[in-house]
């Protein structure tokens, strides 16, 4: 039996080392320092980025919902308190970015091209069946439910920390990603059947 | 089960799953090459240095703009009060001048008395001293 394993290594000695010069990066970004702030963006970006795109629509739009997302928390950092943990803080922040510009895509879109059914996946180089098919799939979901498995199967987030980000309770967070593989499941089983 | 170690059999053919998530990660995949971090590093920064720098509205020209109107009021007011009390001046001293300098109406002038008049004040004072 194969069984897929998302594994995040805890916490060690390196990774304190890290959380602490990042506490050091967050104490001087809120004093002022832009070169701080610099370094919060590069050490968090690639997270940011993955967070944004399991919610959003397109490789695009993630980009703006990250850069969105920085400005935001740019703007609040006095706010954040930094004996927590930055990172979990930005998803949040990047995470609401991404919901807000997803709504306001459909909103847009309703307006201008009521008739169409949005393609979400640019996949240019589409070589791979299955990714063909995931990607017609992966256009069933509700948007939460897309991004609840986006966010575990492919980042590994825990369900509570999907829950905090997408601003849904755990338990919610389980049941979509639940729902999710199911219709999922349900919608490329069907594919092969008509194969 | 820890959050840390998932596994994600979900009572469905895990084989499946695996298939799935295999996809999911190739469609979701970030981009990869530190110059794309860069590039988007870069324009995350300039994005914030837009953000921070002040833009110019309505209400900033407004500002710009509120000091020298304020001078330009006090400097109004300071004339318009220095022209007040020096008209008030000028009314006094010229009160005061006419009050003090004689007027053409105090020229002597020269009475002339009615012929008809005079004669009827002799002819009374006539009468009166008439025993």
């Amino acid at each position: 039996m194969t069984v897929a394993i998302a594994y995040r290594p805890q916490l060690s000695p390196v990774s304190d080392a890290k959380r602490a010069t990042e506490r050091e990066y967050v104490i001087a970004a809120q004093r002022g320092s832009d070169a701080a702030f610099a370094e919060l963006v590069r050490l968090h970006q690639r997270r940011a980025y993955a967070v944004a795109r399991a919610i959003v629509l397109s490789h695009e739009d993630a980009e703006d919902a990250v850069q969105d997302g920085f400005l935001h928390a740019y703007r609040a950092l006095d706010r954040f308190r930094s004996d927590q943990p930055f990172g979990a803080w930005l998803n949040r922040i990047v995470a609401n970015a991404a919901l807000d510009l997803v709504r306001r895509r459909k909103v847009r879109d309703a307006e201008e091209l009521p008739e169409t059914v949005a393609l979400p996946f640019r996949d240019p180089g589409e070589a791979d069946e299955l990714r063909r098919r995931l990607s017609g799939a992966l256009t069933h979901l509700t948007d939460r439910q897309r991004a609840v498995i986006v966010l575990h199967d492919v980042e590994g987030y825990t369900h509570g920390e999907i829950g905090s980000m997408l601003g849904i309770p755990e338990g919610t967070a389980r049941s979509d990603l639940h729902h999710a593989r199911a219709a999922l499941r349900r919608r490329l089983s069907d594919v092969r059947s008509e194969e | 089960m820890s959050d840390h170690l998932k596994l994600h059999t979900d009572g469905q053919s895990a084989g499946g799953d695996d298939d799935i998530t295999r996809g999911l990660r190739a469609l979701y995949a970030a981009p990869t090459g530190d110059d794309y971090w860069r590039g988007l590093e870069a324009r995350i920064l300039s994005r914030l240095t837009e953000a921070s720098a002040p833009g110019i509205t309505w209400w900033d020209e407004l500002d710009r703009w509120m000091r020298p109107a304020l001078v330009a009021a006090a400097v109004v007011l300071l004339a318009s009060g220095i022209a007040i009390v020096r008209t008030l001046e000028t009314d006094h001293e010229v009160a005061a001048d006419a009050m003090l300098t004689p007027t053409p109406s105090s020229l002597p002038v020269e009475t002339a008395v009615r012929p008809v008049l005079q004669e009827h004040r002799e002819t009374t004072f006539r009468y009166l001293m008439t025993p």
